[in-house]
């Protein structure tokens, strides 16, 4: 188990030195945040802390997804998925160390967005602790999803479009740039679906301080979970994918 | 499976969709031995070799490898082995050291051991002096000898290596043939897949022959060409050269014909019966005999008796068989 966990790391820390750098993961991860932020919020009134952990979720979203959009399909055209194929490392493994590579970038990349947003907002971060551990939390399950959406993929060119046309989805239907109870019942009912609502909903919590235990646990179980469902399905797929 | 085993293969198949890519392969590999599967592009070596070491599964059929079923201990299989594809497969991106400590990583080489173990692998392969560099400036002999290192940084029993000579230029080939046979003359089982005859004949010490999928026959080189030395070979050659294939097989006593540069080789059951027709042939086409000379077999010819294929089947590379599989397709 402690072997698996330490190859898992390997994994994520030779995609950190191959992938971080990549063009699209600069152009998706570090700016769409802030393009959709600026098409869709400004000037509309709207709470500042729910523009913060907005802002911030996507940027988690974006960093942790986009990693894996262009490692995975990559890696199996030209062949190097192979070398982990046929080293002794399982496919849950795999799927483990891509989506830790993809947590690092969307890590860095909500700090990022922090340290710029929360300043020039005006605004107070009432619980560091809570926040990190919702950021961390939210980009392990968006990094999971990245890895699941572009495991059937064999290059980038056929993986991106579906993997930005669902996180586009999921910013308007999970409380980003709309609030989620403001939608329509059966747009409510998809948005309590998705993994970006709840990572919402987490951070605007530790920005306010104003926290309902019950609805953070269940945000912080409901990330767990996508986690969770996200890799099986990914490992489903690779697997799939050898046959 | 005998304890003498590395590889025993009972009835692998796979198939891609419809088309049957391995068809019931069966054959066995021992320990320290140099094998080969040779066969023409196309015909399930790689396929093969991909199921072995794990990289897709077989529709049906078993496999041992290192004394542990792929099916179920795919894992401890691939501890043991090490595998050099026909295409790199390492990171462009990073350098060669770096590759190699990442494939010691993954391999649970100990971490005092990667560095010394890298070190040594680069000096032996002659890289060591490019180790900072990133590997996609390399030149392809490079890229295949930092693969081979790169499968050999865990020590494993066994060296799975795919086509490892296609495509290199005559020196960085040599070497790399040079250096598989070093490696079997230390103790590791080679399992090495090719459609150069020659280089089969020359390296393995058994030959699985694979057409179409199927294993047709395996046996060491020499006693595949015992199994046609009933058949004896004219090669002739003649001034002027001209393509003369269909007529020298219209001759009596003459079975089949190949060109081998500006020679000729005529297979027949009784040389002695075709050497008069052959001069009263030159003679009647106006033709100088440059030479004529009996060969005994060669594993080429072993092989094309075998599979009914001819020599220049074997010389097609692979690109063009995909050109081909897709214009048909298409």
């Amino acid at each position: 188990m402690s072997k698996s966990i330490i190859k898992a790391v390997h994994i994520a820390k030779k995609d950190a030195k191959i992938y971080f750098f990549k063009w699209p993961n600069i152009t998706f991860g570090l700016s769409l945040p802030a393009i959709i932020y600026l098409a869709f919020s400004v000037g509309k009134p709207t709470e500042i802390s729910s523009t913060v952990s907005g802002l911030v979720a996507m940027a988690a979203l974006f960093g942790a997804g986009a990693i894996q959009s262009v490692a995975l399909p990559l890696e199996r055209a030209t062949g190097t998925f192979d070398r982990l194929l046929t080293a002794p490392v399982s496919l849950t493994t795999i799927v483990i160390g891509k989506a830790l590579g993809g947590l690092f970038f969307g890590i860095v990349l909500s700090i990022a967005y922090s340290l710029i947003v929360i300043p020039f907002s005006g605004t107070t971060l009432t619980n560091p602790f809570l926040f990190t551990f919702g950021v961390v939390l939210s980009a392990y399950a968006f990094s999971a999803l990245g890895v699941c959406i572009s495991a059937p993929f064999r290059d980038i060119p056929e993986a991106m479009p579906p993997a930005t046309l669902i996180r586009v989805a999921m910013v308007f239907l999970s409380g980003v740039l709309i609030p989620v109870a403001t939608l329509p019942s059966f747009l409510q009912t998809i948005a309590h679906l998705l993994p970006l609502t709840y990572a919402v909903d987490m951070l605007q919590q530790a920005m306010t301080g104003q926290i309902a235990a019950q609805l953070l646990l269940l945000d912080a179980l409901a990330l767990v979970a996508f986690s969770f469902f996200f890799s099986v399905i990914a490992v489903l797929i690779l697997r799939r994918t050898l046959h | 499976m005998s304890p003498e085993s590395a590889v025993k293969v009972s009835n692998l198949t796979k198939y891609y969709g419809d088309l049957l890519a391995v068809d019931h392969a069966s054959f066995e590999v021992c320990r320290g031995e140099f094998f080969g599967l040779l066969g023409p592009n196309g015909a399930g070596k790689t396929t093969t070799i991909r199921m072995l070491t794990g990289q897709t599964r077989p529709t049906s059929g078993n496999a041992v490898v290192a004394g542990s079923d792929i099916a179920h201990q795919p894992i401890k299989a691939k501890e043991r082995v090490g595998v050099v594809p026909e295409v790199s497969n390492l990171y462009d991106e990073m350098s060669a050291w770096d590759n190699l400590i990442f494939t010691a990583q993954l391999y649970d080489v100990p971490k005092d051991e990667r560095d010394k173990r890298a070190k040594e692998l680069l000096e032996l392969f002659g890289l060591y002096e490019r180790q900072k560099d990133r590997v996609g400036v390399f030149s392809r002999g490079m890229k295949r000898r930092l693969t081979i290192a790169a499968a050999l940084i865990h020590r494993p029993d066994i060296l799975f290596l795919d086509e490892p000579t296609t495509g290199l230029d005559v020196q960085s080939g040599r070497m790399i043939r040079n250096l598989i046979k070093e490696l079997n003359e230390s103790g590791t089982t080679i399992f090495l897949t090719t459609h150069y005859i020659e280089e089969a004949d020359q390296l393995c010490q058994r030959v699985a022959i694979i057409n179409q999928g199927k294993i047709i026959a395996v046996d060491n080189p020499e006693k595949l060409k015992a199994t046609i030395e009933e058949h004896h070979i004219i090669e002739v050659s003649f001034s002027p050269v001209k393509d003369l294939n269909d007529k020298l097989r219209s001759l009596k006593h003459v079975s089949s014909v190949s060109r081998v540069g500006d020679k000729f080789r005529l297979h027949a059951e009784d040389a002695s019966e075709v050497v008069p027709i052959l001069i009263d042939f030159g003679r009647e086409n106006n033709l100088r005999i440059m030479s004529i000379n009996t060969l005994k077999p060669s594993l080429e010819d072993a092989f094309v008796q075998i599979t009914g294929l001819s020599p220049e089947v074997m010389a097609t590379e692979k690109d063009q068989v995909r050109r081909e599989k897709s214009a048909s397709v298409g």
